[in-house]
């Protein structure tokens, strides 16, 4: 059954490892779409990257015999979200469609949500971002620039979803399976990434997720996660 | 000098004399609203034989606690429903934060509640002229007396008797 | 019996007896000299406390100019020294509520030279708390939206958050305190008053509300502590505790803990009783005041040091056993981190600084002498200090998905901030010691109203009498 006016949908993305070759297009892309700042190499290498999409890498084994095994890792929307109720000024909280907003301008910095994230994928505006010249050119109007001071993470592009949700209702319609691609999922060249409603029982992410490839991150802890893993083959996860 | 009443302070050194010359005067006829007795150090309720006054203190505490009691309530319970965001995997008020804002405002409320009652009813701040010693805050005890102009032989009698010194009129001082 | 061989048990114990010797306006000299000639050192400790505090807030400055940024803050380590100390002061605080609210309930009549100087590290310390909360803030200028007013933006505080638990708490007992250390004052502004002239006359005039004495007004003054005594504990309780549940309540391993509320509870009385005895040592010295604070009055305090001290490994092992018996992968490693790992030092600075001051203050020889309870004490406040920073920033670096953990390096800023609410403390510190007498003078003459010396047989000793 298709979802109607009155029925909310579920956003989810589907991350399927064994297509993931690691090759981050998804990170590069949602630098561009989200106005995420670059930190620089020094401050990576202290834990201050600003990525909304990162790659998680571990080695195994020694040289020759190295492997790595990644998945992609961004804010998992959790129904439960314990980043949410710490907010002291609602700078976080839950949207009718399932997704954890984050309000920029009304964040105050106390960096509260970023401790009570078990998955650590909320990230902090240390400095104020620079934009060095031409790429103030490419920064994205639909999204705001964070200043200084303010905490940030993956938003499912919601800039995207609110415009094809627009565009879908001047048309009478609702969106199609697959009209809404956030940057990442838009980008990722095996197409390891896909996004839709969970709600909806026809949709191809609802079908993935009941595959019996399908694991949650840390499930165990019952934040109800909306990124629904597909397990891969030997190079992944 | 005949029909106003006069005033009197007289210092003593201890607490006993004070007592003793206390009962004296009751027995004079002067009575307990028309003295009063300053010292620097408090002494217990009834060593100097004088009655113990009814406070409203503890009602204006209870008062202050139970509105506290009852804001707290508002902001922890009513507040979230006119202003309404959801979190996630807790219903808008939840039981344990809302007692912990509750009883943080009623604790509060007791508090100032009794700061300031304490100060309404000693009709604190008084600067102004009062009748005072400063001997008082020495160790000494002060009594101050009203009384009509024909038993004041009679007082200063007593007030020798036990060892008062700086008996006469109290000068007025600022405070 | 007597363990001093030169003084007779009679002379002993009258020296106890709260001061029988000396008269009532002897005491008010003793205790308003050191207020009023304050020599050269006094003028360079509080230059040099006031350069260090002008340079942490320059570092502040710096701070909320060039972003959170310039601390060592990272991803996963979100807080770090400023959470550390503000902790450390909330339980610093506690310690002024235990002498002067509790032990007046109990009418332990020890307390009375040192409530006053108890409940101000109260009150100071509970201000230099009061600062974290705004330094930590990535967006400092904003931080009255978490100030519950109607606005246009029909926005409104979350409740539900352990930092708005924490705005209010910290707010009630920084107000309960400091109403409950003026309210005692009022009689020795009145005997301030009444001694001093020019501008020191002026202030107490005005703090002394008009004070004459009467016995209507040490009725209601007594209620009104009465009151204040019984409804301050449990607002000290609840402080601690909430501060407690900002680490509590997350899913962060090592925080998740739910001993977390009585374990700090105690760890602040513990580190709170031991920075008074410090603070005491200190001013007794510094201020002349051997007369007031006699080794009676140490020799409790070490003992409730100890007590506390006792509590907090009670409850240090109550947590530690069932972490390290439930075997959970990331609060195995942490628990190896601090045992054999990187934080080893700490850890075992921690534990020794903790555990050697309980044993030591077993011994009546260190709880008497004012130098080795100094040294004691101090050590006490190290290892709490440490505890704090395991428990932040140690916690922190680990978490549930082993990409994320990091590892953390202080900078001159956060240092610098940490070192300015020290010497802000000792600053306000030293200048509430000029500016208002020290000790409670009407107290200790109440206590020696009900004081006299008995003879039982052989033995001199002193009673108190039973009136309220």
């Amino acid at each position: 059954m298709k979802p109607s006016a009155e029925t909310k949908p579920r956003w989810a993305l589907v991350v399927d490892l064994d297509r993931c070759t690691g090759c981050q297009a998804c990170v590069v892309a949602c630098h561009a779409e989200n106005n995420v700042p670059v930190a620089g190499e020094s401050l990576t290498a202290y834990g201050r990257w600003m990525h909304w999409i990162i790659i998680d890498r571990y080695w195994e084994g020694e040289y020759p015999n190295v492997k790595a095994r990644f998945m992609p890792v961004m804010c998992q929307q959790c129904g439960e979200a314990p980043c949410e109720p710490v907010c002291p000024v609602f700078a976080t909280y839950h949207n009718p469609e399932g997704l954890n907003a984050q309000i920029y301008n009304r964040c105050i910095g106390t960096r509260f949500c970023g401790n009570a994230c078990p998955y650590k994928v909320r990230t902090f505006n240390w400095f104020r971002p620079e934009f060095p010249e031409p790429l103030t050119e490419q920064l994205n109007p639909d999204v705001s620039v964070r200043s200084r001071g303010i905490m940030e993470k993956c938003t499912f592009c919601i800039q995207r979803i609110r415009s094809v949700e627009m565009k879908a209702r001047a048309e009478g319609r609702a969106p199609a399976d697959g009209e809404i691609q956030p940057a990442c999922v838009q980008t990722c060249p095996p197409g390891a990434l896909l996004f839709g409603d969970l709600n909806d029982p026809a949709s191809r992410v609802s079908q993935l997720a009941r595959s019996h490839r399908s694991f949650r991150l840390l499930d165990e802890l019952g934040t109800d996660p909306a990124v629904i893993y597909l397990k891969g083959g030997e190079t992944n996860v | 000098m005949s029909d106003p009443a006069v005033s009197l302070i007289a210092l003593f050194h201890e607490g006993t004399q004070t007592a003793e010359a206390i009962d004296e005067l009751h027995s004079l006829g002067i009575p307990d609203d028309k003295m009063v007795v300053m010292t620097g150090v408090p002494y217990p309720e009834r060593a100097l034989g004088r009655g113990r006054e009814w406070l409203t203190l503890p009602y204006i505490v209870l008062a202050g606690a139970v509105g506290g009691f009852f804001f707290g309530v508002f902001l922890a319970v009513v507040t979230p429903h006119l202003y309404r965001l959801d979190v996630g995997g807790h219903p808008p008020v939840g039981f344990p934060p809302a007692a912990v804002i509750v009883f943080v405002f009623t604790m509060m409320a007791t508090i100032v509640s009794t700061f300031l009652g304490v100060l309404w009813e000693m009709n604190f701040p008084r600067f102004g002229a009062a009748p005072y010693h400063k001997l008082v805050t020495d160790g000494h005890l002060a009594l101050l007396l009203e009384c009509a102009p024909s038993l004041e032989a009679g007082v200063r009698k007593v007030l020798e008797e036990h060892d008062a010194h700086h008996v006469g009129e109290p000068e007025r001082m600022m405070l | 019996m007597s363990d001093s061989a030169t003084a007779t048990p009679e002379s002993q114990y009258t020296e106890r007896v709260l001061l029988t010797e000396r008269k009532d306006w002897e005491i008010n000299q003793a205790v308003l000299q050191p207020m009023i000639q304050t020599g050269r050192r006094f003028w360079v400790l509080v230059a040099g406390l006031t350069a260090v505090v002008t340079w942490g807030v320059f570092a502040w400055g710096y701070l909320v100019y060039w972003g959170i940024g310039v601390t060592g803050k990272n991803r996963p380590v979100y807080w770090t020294l400023f959470i550390t100390t503000f902790v450390f002061w909330i339980g610093i605080s506690h310690a002024g509520t235990m002498i002067s609210a509790v032990l007046r309930l109990l009418k332990a009549d020890w307390r009375r030279p040192i409530t006053r100087g108890a409940e101000a590290m109260t009150a100071f310390a509970l201000m230099m708390a009061g600062l974290y909360p705004l330094i930590h803030l990535g967006r400092v200028w904003k931080f009255y939206w978490m100030i519950p007013y109607p606005n246009n933006r029909l926005m409104w505080p979350n409740f539900q958050s352990p930092l708005m638990w924490d705005l209010v708490a910290i707010s009630t007992y920084l107000i309960g305190s400091t109403l409950y250390l003026y309210l005692a004052l009022i009689p020795d502004m009145a005997m301030a008053r009444d001694h001093t002239g020019g501008l020191r006359y002026k202030l107490y005039r005005a703090l002394a509300l008009g004070w004459r004495g009467t016995e209507a007004e040490w009725h209601k003054l007594h209620r009104a502590l009465g009151i204040f005594s019984i409804a301050i504990i449990p607002i000290f309780l609840s402080v601690h505790s909430i501060v407690s549940w900002d680490f509590a309540v997350t899913v962060q391993p090592r925080w998740h803990s739910t001993i977390f509320a009585p374990y700090f509870v105690v760890g602040a009385i513990y580190s709170g009783l031991s920075a008074l005895a410090t603070i005491l040592v200190l001013v007794r010295k510094g201020m002349r005041l051997q007369e007031f604070l006699r080794s009676e009055h140490f020799d409790a305090l070490g003992k409730l040091v100890m007590v506390a001290g006792l509590g907090w490994i009670y409850f240090w092992f109550a947590g530690f056993l069932v972490e390290w018996y439930g075997n959970e992968p990331v609060v195995r490693e942490l628990i190896r981190q601090e045992v054999s790992g990187p934080l080893a030092p700490l850890f075992y600075l921690q534990m020794s600084a903790n555990l050697i001051p309980v044993a030591l203050l077993a011994f009546r020889k260190v709880r008497t002498t004012p130098r080795l309870l100094l040294g004691v004490t101090l050590l006490v406040n190290v290892g709490m200090y440490t505890e704090r920073l395991l428990i932040v920033i140690g916690s922190l670096q680990r978490n549930d998905i082993p990409f994320n953990w990091g590892t953390y390096r202080p900078t001159w800023v956060e240092i610098s901030i940490v070192a300015m609410t020290f010497a802000g403390f000792a600053l306000l510190y030293t200048l509430f010691s000029r500016i208002v007498p020290y000790v409670p003078v009407w107290e200790i003459k109440e206590g020696r109203l009900r004081y006299t010396l008995r003879r039982i047989g052989r033995l001199l000793v002193p009673t108190a009498a039973e009136i309220e």
